[in-house]
């Protein structure tokens, strides 16, 4: 599973997240590199700290909000 | 508000769409001095049964990106399960004669939609940003953006 380990960061990091719901973690590896208001704030220094490496951008949320799609679709797995 | 006025067609509320690289990334790959991928054209449906925007592999093949991001995801098709998808970070150009809607950095979702007849679903992410009306009995939607 891609960014399997930063999804595992920010699952470890929640707690201390939540006071900031609603904002977009930036995440590489096992760090917390930020909180931002925005997701294309989020993935500019994203990028601009990581270049094309690999990172994770995620919504802060006391509880992960499930994406709903009522087509039938043959998802990709992560 | 650019108005823009299609016909239902039997797939439904079908527009077209240019699917490129997110800026923040066309930023990153300028500063490699990578080359950028030009943008895709795909046929979007419109679906207000899709909380978030999906893309065809094919796309996310072409445009060589990789996940940013992960979404937790119920469809159907799962059951009653739910399951992680990657998510990729994406510009759309919501496409007009006269003038165009760009959103800059949008999150979607990968998915099999090819065989479907299409490349994309549009959802209510993106929905957010428009205004949709469906006119069944005229056999017309309408997007302004």
């Amino acid at each position: 599973m891609a960014l399997e380990k930063e999804l595992e960061t920010y699952k470890r990091k929640l707690p201390e997240l939540k006071e900031q719901e609603g904002k977009f973690a930036l995440i590489q590896g096992d760090e917390l590199v930020g909180v931002f208001g925005t997701y294309e704030d989020a993935l500019q220094a994203g990028y601009k700290q990581f270049a094309l490496n690999p990172f994770l951008v995620k919504k802060i949320q006391a509880v992960e909000q499930v994406q709903f799609i009522t087509r039938f679709l043959d998802t990709c797995p992560s | 508000m650019p108005v823009l006025s299609l016909q239902i067609s039997p797939g439904g509320p079908v527009i077209d769409i240019l699917v490129g690289v997110s800026r923040a990334r066309q930023q990153a790959l300028q500063q490699a001095a990578q080359p950028i991928p030009a943008p895709v054209m795909i046929r979007g449906l419109v679906d207000t049964g899709a909380s978030c925007t999906c893309i065809d592999p094919s796309i996310v093949t072409a445009l060589g990106i990789s996940p940013s991001g992960t979404a937790t995801l119920h469809t159907p098709s799962t059951g009653t399960q739910t399951h992680q998808a990657n998510q990729y970070d994406v510009s759309l150009v919501l496409v007009h004669p006269q003038i165009s809607y760009t959103i800059h950095a949008v999150p979607v979702v990968e998915s099999h939609l090819a065989i479907q007849g299409i490349q994309g679903l549009i959802g209510r992410d993106v929905l957010s940003n428009c205004l949709f009306i469906y006119d069944g009995r005229s056999g017309i939607f309408t997007w302004a953006f």
